[in-house]
């Protein structure tokens, strides 16, 4: 009885821990951010590159998401997200219209996962 | 402000309903999930917390692994600092350190859209004013998604959550600079390639491949181009 009450608080001890420890992990590199961010000269090449570094690793992290992703978006098939992704990007290459776009591509996904 | 209020909030609040889900699933109780949102803020982090949670991995492997996650901030931050012309505002480290707590992808992705229609000394406001707006909306969604999981068909989850990953995708394709541009094409391309053998590292070298070689383009093959038309 009491070695489980124990445990049942080592658990909730370790899931706040790992909390915090998610917490740390990002925060971490906000605050370095913010203190970089004031050292580094305005249009200068170094801030072109980590421009370019931010795009290109932001791209990498939404193409994991719809190439392996977690939770109920993992029901659905690769080719669908795929041809959800190169509907909107065609809508957007030529009709510059956010918002449109994105309708498309989201429309499509849903009509290649429900009917395909 | 008013930008928040179209698509983007209502799809963050999904994305983030989609994360308490995750987090439920996992075995996180309904605070556990609450701070986490609060105290992360960054998706991807989130959700590779909390499927190693549910797997009982060690705290450092969680905090490593959501730090290969989110290592994208320290490069956003600097990025969006620089476009709001942070160092111009003169305000006190701890009170940068506050509003940057609120950048995530989407608040990012919309100041480089923003960058293009206002001037640069009232982006510091716009970017206020949004980044809050879909950070409640975010913790309103981790809230409501915590709870109406039960009554919300997975069906129709799927397409709410597929919306964020596609509207963020299709924003920084239309970034202004061609380099950036570039970068996204890059950068998309690789990440898959290294994710079998890189795992979470994949999206850091995606980054720094990707970046570096949109920036070499960008500088001298690009300006070579010039040159030859000039």
């Amino acid at each position: 009885m009491i070695d489980s009450v124990l445990a049942d608080q080592g658990d909730v001890l370790y899931a706040w821990l790992a909390v915090g420890c998610a917490i740390a992990g990002t925060a971490v590199w906000r605050f370095a951010g913010v203190v970089l961010a004031s050292r580094i000269p305005a249009d200068s090449p170094l801030m072109g590159w980590i421009n370019t570094m931010a795009y290109a690793m932001v791209s990498g992290v939404l193409m994991l998401i719809l190439a392996h992703p977690t939770g109920v978006l993992a029901t659905t098939e690769i080719e669908h997200r795929f041809f959800g992704l190169l509907v909107g990007l065609v809508v957007v290459f030529f009709t510059k219209r956010l918002i449109v776009s994105l309708l498309f591509g989201v429309a499509s996904f849903a009509v290649a996962v429900t009917f395909f | 402000m008013i930008d928040a209020l179209r698509a983007p909030c209502y799809a963050l609040g999904m994305t983030m309903a989609g994360f308490s889900t995750i987090a439920r699933e996992a075995g996180l109780d309904f605070w556990m999930a609450l701070v986490t949102s609060l105290g992360v803020w960054g998706m991807p982090g989130q959700v590779a917390f909390a499927s190693l949670y549910a797997v009982g991995a060690s705290l450092v492997i969680i905090f490593i692994a959501v730090s290969l996650a989110n290592m994208r901030m320290l490069l956003m931050v600097v990025s969006a600092a620089d476009m709001m012309h942070l160092g111009a505002h003169q305000l006190p480290l701890w009170k940068r350190v506050f509003w940057m707590h609120f950048l995530a992808i989407t608040a990012w992705a919309h100041v480089g859209m923003a960058e293009q229609k206002y001037p640069s000394h009232l982006l510091l406001a716009y970017y206020q004013g949004f980044a809050l707006t879909i950070f409640t909306f975010g913790i309103g969604g981790t809230i409501l998604g915590y709870f109406l999981s039960d009554f919300l068909t997975p069906d129709l989850l799927r397409f709410v959550i597929f919306i964020t990953p596609i509207y963020i995708m299709l924003m920084i394709i239309n970034a202004r600079q061609k380099a950036n541009r570039l970068a996204v094409v890059i950068g998309g391309c690789l990440s898959p390639v290294f994710f079998p053998f890189a795992g979470e590292w994949a999206i850091l070298l995606a980054g720094v491949v990707g970046g570096s070689l949109a920036s070499l383009y960008s500088r001298y093959i690009a300006e070579w181009h010039l040159e030859m038309e000039a």
